[in-house]
């Protein structure tokens, strides 16, 4: 994914590495390494001395003749492993083939690996596609002779893709497309004629294994299932790695000393994972064994103050403690007012403050001190029953209880203690009233920083904003004072000023997590999160007194219960909630289960809390508190050694802009190579791409041209499918044009699989502390689907849905020149359909408003681009192409004016207009068309250029004419008439589908093809001619951009397919 | 979602089903015939890497009174009017064997639909298409009679100019052809190869493999302008289904919808035996912490009557004191060992250290503040 900046292979990819062991054994500075891939093999030394990664040395890029499949130092020479059952020696320094020796069976190899530190010694293992593995002698021939297979072994019902060799225990491990892992006893496979005994057949795997190692003590094996396995020999899986995104682990490496497993995936992450043995020492469930003789009553709920004292309160009233570190339970006090029903909630912050409180079904509540039970502080706050507690506390100088009543009343209670400790004073401070519902209060409670309002969420969904002292404001304002319904409750004990009315929240988000109920809010820099039991977490901010929705995200796949959200120091969220009937600690960052309780669910009381050092988690279970304690807090102990891409293909690429840093933020440089590219140090620019791709999400990065790293600054993942296009509008920077600080700021509408859209805006900043030195907020504005109306149907899983299941292929955006309702959004649709939505209120509204089936087949490609003429309105036309081959374009003009005739109305109220007839339709290839772009040029021309599958390219000349206005007097609206001027047409121009173009001048035009070409053209003088053309790594491009950067660095390119790849072209 | 949502992202493949093909890429082959007349004359046809079959199915309705023989690796429910060998096409026996069933004629038509499983490494993936390619052109040439037609599909990537120049030697004409039932996402084509002419003296060998050609400079260049690009013909006429578009599930021409089960479902997959022991439950499971047998923590009755110690709002914390030595602590690991570990807390409780005998050792907690003083492997 990232610029090349040491090319070692050519065009070929690198499939390993081998290092060379020095005979005395000094690897401490410098190493000799073979580096292979395709038919390609290279040696490389290299030198670490001085904390500086230096290339000493390197050999010429020999090529072999077939495919290698492994290679092994053998001495001063290397023997490799052929794709046909062949092995040859090599010397690798001068490039000469020493001997070539073939095996009797020359069939097609998946996998190979050879063995042994001599020619004589060597042995291969080949695994044949017959599902065979074959074990020969390269040294048992002396006249190059074939040799015949030694041994063969079969077991394996799939093709074999890696194999792993033990010389210590003589064992060989295989892994295979049939899902398994098998463990051989081998004995000294150098050794011709030995015996070979499956003693293990391992499944664990949910799809195909490519990777196996094995070590003294374990097997690591890792596959399509994105799952890194660690076994004993004996075939128990001892850990399992999970994080990785998209296809697989593609490798591994391990350290049994250190205790380490790398892996490497599909995703382009790389992770370290540490090997802890059997089990998890230091993490485990256990009884708290309640029940005994002493202790009457069952338990009804439970708390954590803190991560080592749990409370508990039982049917008969009385409040229990467990402190872990006495190991014992102690009776705090005993209440009969608290019988059957009883609330429970230890105060937040380190150890719970040492404070909890309970709550009863009529009306009163008790807040305890821990340790001094007897100071407890009872209040009778309303007639009826409590229905949910919670804590709100800032800082260490502010402590609230909130208490729902019955009709929607929150009372808010002040917690303060008495300087000697021995005594607390509780005061109720105001109370709140909750927007109306069937099951009215509030759930869950935090301060909005710096402490003016308290954000709550309540059991309908709702997220509201309530002022934190209402008394201070002397007028409430609007929705301030909740009007004349006034219940008449006992104050409380507070005294003085005891407030008889409610407070209303000063702003209301509805319904924000369904009608489930909001889980938990947090307030963590400058943004409110919550969480909610529709799966899904929320981003907020607070303006202007106003709360407003950020962003929305959904969890881990299944997990529709998120109890809760924590920040971990590094700066990212873990998420808490319920999957199935496991209580899960999961984070979105490296898209892992950090944590997995077996807890039967989140509809029993339960208690979270977490520690830098520990986390716990305390829940009840057949009559008994049962405790599951962690070490190392909510942090991960794995590492992320780089952090993945996406998991699947990128479909689309976009350029944003462009933002250059000042030196104060200069990023200093460690790992300056010593070979760059020519040219590859370019001026210090950060260019900002887009990405789209089929893992749903879209992703922001930054592309400096100074290092030519990738970094991905965010990534937006709200799509329920792929993502198969991008569009940008409005970039701006930050502060406004006259704003002289680096920044950048667009609008995003993304749309794929579903007929689902998606509009954000993104705003970049510098921000010194990232790695980027840059820092990406996202702002969710709309989204839209077509088919939304079949999630509201109520029996939609007996019926069989008959609409297509439309997928979006391309965007254009087309912005009209005066202000009006705002830009047009124009989407190919694969049911053959051209589709215009109109975004408004700078994208917070999303509609369809026209729609045409003049293609009546799949439209692959949408581009819009305007025309200017001078003293005439600027025309605005888009282009749509598909898989017939035709191109068709359309005026879009006067779309959105009034009684314009560009739309026909709907053949029904409430259907969409109809876009009416094409203005030019062009049949310019025999199939499908992926890619279209245009240039205006200087004659008031467009250049338009299209690419096909059939690897054509076709370029012309587009004229515009628009009637004089005398000819069509009193005609508000004028049809301009397009003609084709010059039409040429390039057949062969690649060996597969054009999937980018880019016309970069009126001369010069770029096109990217399956084939792994990137191609420039010279145009504008007849026929476009060739000018050069480079080979890429990336396979199955889907889309790429191009634009200039300087004079003197050229132009960039940007390709994304199967990875994303960096292009740097100096003309 | 559902079973259905298959029928209408792809209409050939609902076709297929309700037209009782074995695969959808029976279109594909009847298209290429519409385009290219391939089965005009032809009396022997043999179809390659032929599983699940739908090719065999077209060449045996199509080929009256001929005969087909259809090879593969894996086993193939039968098909009336096809000859199965079960065989390798790189074996000379192979070959053998389908001359025999001709009586010792050539073929008249050679086609391959094969290709490997992907693995989604992309050069892998174009190389393995390739040597099955080379495979089958290579038991074509002892089977095929001159001026015979091979049909085979090619994954048009990186390297698909390589396959052209190699097939041109053995062919008097070579197109890249893709049916319109082929969607245009996919990167797959057909090489339609008519007249077989080998070059002079090019004694047929199974014994070794064809390997693929290398690019030359001047010949067929990696990236310069004189690469060996075949032309390509999309076969198929506008007005079939596009293989794109997703269709409603009521067609137009008013047939009612109703969902087909596919015809034949795969016989023996690589994976058969891990999806049934997943049914069972009885694949391997890791350890979880959850599942070792719960530990009973306070198991002696506490006689020690422990006074409150902690102060109101404000939180106590242990710290480890110059208290007895950790009884658990190996002496033999070094700091720098321990560095691999988790960040290092005193942590003596839980499962593996419930059997100890009581109050040996009182559990003691640690900030984090003061970690690095004392190691302790979790091991």
């Amino acid at each position: 994914m990232m610029k090349r900046v040491q090319n070692l292979l050519g065009h070929y990819l690198i499939h390993g590495f081998r290092v060379r062991s020095e005979p005395d054994g000094d690897l401490e500075s410098q190493a000799m390494v073979a580096v292979f891939g395709s038919k390609g093999l290279r040696v490389v030394k290299v030198s670490w001395g001085q904390g500086r990664f230096r290339e000493v040395w390197r050999s010429g890029l020999w090529s072999m003749s077939d495919w290698i499949w492994d290679t092994r130092w053998l001495e001063e020479n290397v023997a490799v492993a052929l794709g046909h059952n062949s092995v040859v020696l090599y010397d690798p320094m001068v490039g000469r083939t020493l001997q070539e020796v073939h095996c009797t069976d020359r069939c097609t190899l998946s996998s190979a690996r050879l063995i042994g530190n001599t020619w004589r010694e060597l042995t291969m293992v080949a695994g044949a596609i017959s599902n065979e593995l074959l074990v020969w002698y390269p040294a048992a021939t002396l006249e190059n002779e074939p040799v015949a297979p030694d041994r063969r072994v079969s077991g394996h019902v799939g093709v074999i893709f890696s194999m792993s060799y033990l010389e210590s225990k003589g064992l060989l491990a295989t892994a295979s497309e049939d899902r398994s892992v098998r463990i051989w006893k081998v004995g000294d496979l150098r050794v011709p004629g030995g015996r070979v005994q499956n003693i293990g057949h391992c499944f664990g795997h949910s799809a195909r294994v490519w990777q196996v190692k094995l070590l003294e003590n374990y097997l690591i094996s890792a596959g399509e299932d994105c799952v890194c396995l660690v076994w004993s020999h004996e075939g128990e899986i001892l850990q399992a790695f999970r994080g990785h995104q998209g296809r697989g682990i593609r490798a591994i490496a391990a350290h049994e000393q250190q205790a380490w497993v790398i892996t490497g995936g599909d995703d382009s992450g790389i992770r370290l994972w540490h090997l802890v043995g059997r089990g998890y020492p230091g993490s485990g469930v256990s009884a708290l064994c309640f029940k005994s003789h002493s202790r009457a009553g069952t338990l009804k709920a439970v708390t954590l103050a803190g991560s080592w004292r749990v409370l508990a309160v039982t049917d008969t009233g009385a409040l229990y403690l467990y402190d872990l570190e006495v190991k014992c339970w102690e009776q705090l006090l005993e209440d009969k007012h608290f019988q059957s029903y009883c609330l429970l909630e230890a105060a937040p912050g380190p150890e719970g403050f040492g404070l909890c409180a309970m709550a009863n079904g009529e009306g009163r509540v008790k807040v305890v001190p821990i340790n001094t039970p007897t100071a407890a502080v009872d209040l009778t706050l309303f007639q009826g029953k409590v229905h949910s507690l919670s804590w709100a506390l800032r800082g260490y100088e502010e402590l609230l209880l909130l208490a729902s009543g019955p009709s929607g009343v929150v009372a808010c209670l002040e917690i303060s203690a008495a300087p000697s400790g021995k005594a607390i004073f509780v005061k109720e401070r105001c109370r709140y009233l909750l927007p109306p519902s069937k099951q009215r209060w509030h759930t869950c409670s935090a301060f909005l920083p710096p402490g003016d309002f308290l954000v709550c969420g309540d059991r309908r969904g709702s997220v509201l904003l309530f002022p934190s002292r209402p008394g201070l404001l002397k007028a409430p304002g609007v929705g301030g004072k909740a009007g004349a319904g006034v219940l008449g409750v006992s104050g409380g004990s507070g005294g003085e000023g005891s407030t008889s009315a409610e407070w209303g929240p000063v702003s209301i988000l509805p319904s924000l997590h369904g009608k489930q109920g909001v889980t938990s809010v947090t307030c963590h820099g400058g943004y409110v999160y919550t969480t909610g039991r529709d799966g899904a977490y929320c981003q907020l901010f607070v303006r202007g007194g106003q709360l407003q929705p950020v962003l929305r995200q959904k969890s881990c796949r299944g997990m529709n219960w998120l109890a809760g959200l924590r920040m971990v120091a590094d700066g990212s969220v873990v998420i808490l909630g319920f999957h199935a009937n496991e209580f899960v600690v999961w984070s979105p960052r490296s898209h892992e289960k950090l944590h997995i309780v077996n807890c039967g669910g989140g509809h029993r009381s339960w208690a979270f809390s977490d520690t830098e050092a520990a986390v716990a988690f305390a829940y009840l279970k057949d009559g008994d508190v049962m405790l599951y304690r962690a070490l190392g807090g909510c942090t991960r102990p794995h590492v992320i050694l780089r952090e993945g891409l996406h998991g699947r293909e990128i479909t689309c690429v976009k350029r944003v802009g462009t933002i250059t840093l000042g030196p104060e933020f200069e990023v200093p440089n460690l790992g300056q190579p010593d070979h760059l590219e020519p040219g590859s140090k370019g001026p210090g620019l950060i260019d900002i791409v887009i990405t789209g791709s089929e893992d749903t999400t879209v992703c922001v990065l930054a592309l400096p041209t100074a290092t030519g790293a990738a970094h991905a600054l965010t990534a937006v993942c709200n799509h329920i499918s792929s993502v198969r296009a991008v569009a940008v509008w409005g970039t701006g920077t930050p502060g406004g044009p006259q704003d002289p600080r680096p920044g950048l700021t667009a609008h995003v509408v993304s749309a794929g699989g579903r007929a689902e859209m998606q509009c954000f805006s993104i705003m970049v900043t510098p921000d010194p502390s990232t790695p980027s030195r840059l820092a990406c907020h996202i702002m969710h504005l709309s989204s839209h689907r077509l088919d939304e109306y079949w999630d509201r149907q109520r029996n939609r899983h007996q019926l069989v849905k008959v609409d297509p299941e439309t997928r979006y292929m391309s965007l254009a955006v087309c912005e009209p020149d005066r202000p009006g309702p705002g830009p047009l959004v124009a989407a190919a649709c694969s049911d053959g359909a051209v589709r215009l939505f109109l975004l408004q209120d700078s994208g917070r509204r999303l509609q369809l408003l026209a729609e045409t089936f003049h293609h009546k087949r799949c439209v692959l490609k949408v581009h819009s681009f305007t025309h200017e003429a001078s003293n005439r309105r600027r025309k605005l036309l888009l282009c749509s192409a598909a898989t017939d081959g035709s191109l068709a374009f359309w005026d879009l003009t006067t779309v959105l004016d009034h009684g314009s005739t560009a739309l026909e109305p709907p053949a029904e109220p409430g259907l969409p207009y109809q876009l009416g007839t094409p203005c030019l339709t062009l049949q310019a290839h025999s199939c499908g068309i992926n890619s279209l772009h245009t240039l205006p040029t200087c004659e008031g021309r467009h250049l338009v250029a299209s690419g096909s599958e059939d690897g054509s390219l076709h370029v012309f000349v587009l004229a515009m004419e628009v009637p004089e206005l005398e000819e069509a007097a009193g005609e508000a609206e004028l049809r301009p008439q397009l003609r084709v001027l010059e039409e040429y047409s390039v057949p062969c121009a690649h060996a597969a589908h054009v999937t980018g173009l880019k016309i970069l001048s009126p001369n010069l035009m770029v096109s990217a093809s399956i084939d792994q070409r990137l191609t420039f053209w010279r145009l504008g003088h007849g026929e476009p001619t060739f000018m050069n053309s480079a080979v890429y790594h990336v396979p199955d491009v889907a889309d790429m951009d191009c634009w200039p950067v300087s004079p003197e660095f050229g132009h960039r390119c940007a390709l994304g397919g199967q990875g994303l790849e960096v292009y740097n072209w100096y003309d | 979602m559902g079973r259905t949502s298959k029928d209408k992202r792809d209409v050939y493949y609902r076709l297929a089903k309700e037209n009782g093909w074995r695969a959808r890429s029976a279109f594909k082959l009847l298209q290429l015939d519409e385009e290219f007349q391939l089965f005009q004359g032809v009396t022997r046809a043999v179809d390659l890497c032929a599983a699940p079959g739908s090719w065999s199915q077209v060449l045996s309705q199509k080929i009256e009174g001929g005969h087909v023989v259809a090879v593969d690796l894996q086993a193939m429910a039968p098909l009336p009017g096809v000859l199965q060998i079960q065989g390798d096409i790189t074996q000379l026996s192979t070959a053998k064997e389908i001359i025999q069933h001709f009586d010792g004629c050539p073929a008249d038509l050679v086609v391959c639909d094969g290709a490997p499983d992907v693995t989604g490494l992309h050069d892998v993936d174009e190389y393995m298409q390739a040597q099955l390619l080379l495979a089958a052109l290579n038991i074509a040439t002892h089977v095929l009679k001159p001026g015979g037609c091979f049909v085979a599909k090619i994954f048009r990537g990186r390297d698909v100019t390589l396959i052209y120049s190699q097939l041109r030697v053995f062919f008097s004409n070579v197109v890249c052809a893709k049916p319109r039932s082929s969607r245009n996402s996919s990167i797959e084509a057909f090489a339609v190869c008519q007249g077989y002419d080998p070059p002079e003296g090019f004694i047929p060998d199974l014994t070794k493999p064809l390997l693929d050609h290398s690019y030359d400079p001047d010949f067929n260049q990696l990236d310069g302008p004189t690469r060996i690009i075949v032309p390509f013909v999309t076969c198929g006429d506008l007005s079939a289904y596009d293989s794109d578009r997703s269709y409603p599930l009521d067609l137009e021409d008013g047939s009612e919808y109703k969902y087909t089960p596919p015809t034949q479902p795969p016989i023996s997959p690589p994976y058969q035996e891990a999806c049934t022991l997943k049914k069972k439950g009885r694949l391997a499971k890791e350890i979880r912490p959850q599942e070792t047998p719960i530990s009973i923590v306070d198991v002696l009755p506490q006689p020690l009557a422990i006074p409150p110690r902690h102060t109101l709002l404000a939180s106590e914390v242990w710290k480890h004191g110059q208290g007895p030595q950790c009884p658990f602590c190996e002496p033999t690991v070094t700091p720098s060992q321990c560095a691999s570990f988790y960040p290092q807390i005193l942590w003596f409780w839980g499962p593996k250290f419930s059997s100890l005998p009581p109050n040996s050792y009182r559990t003691q907690w640690v900030k984090p503040t003061i970690i690095n003083r004392k190691a302790q492997p979790s091991i």
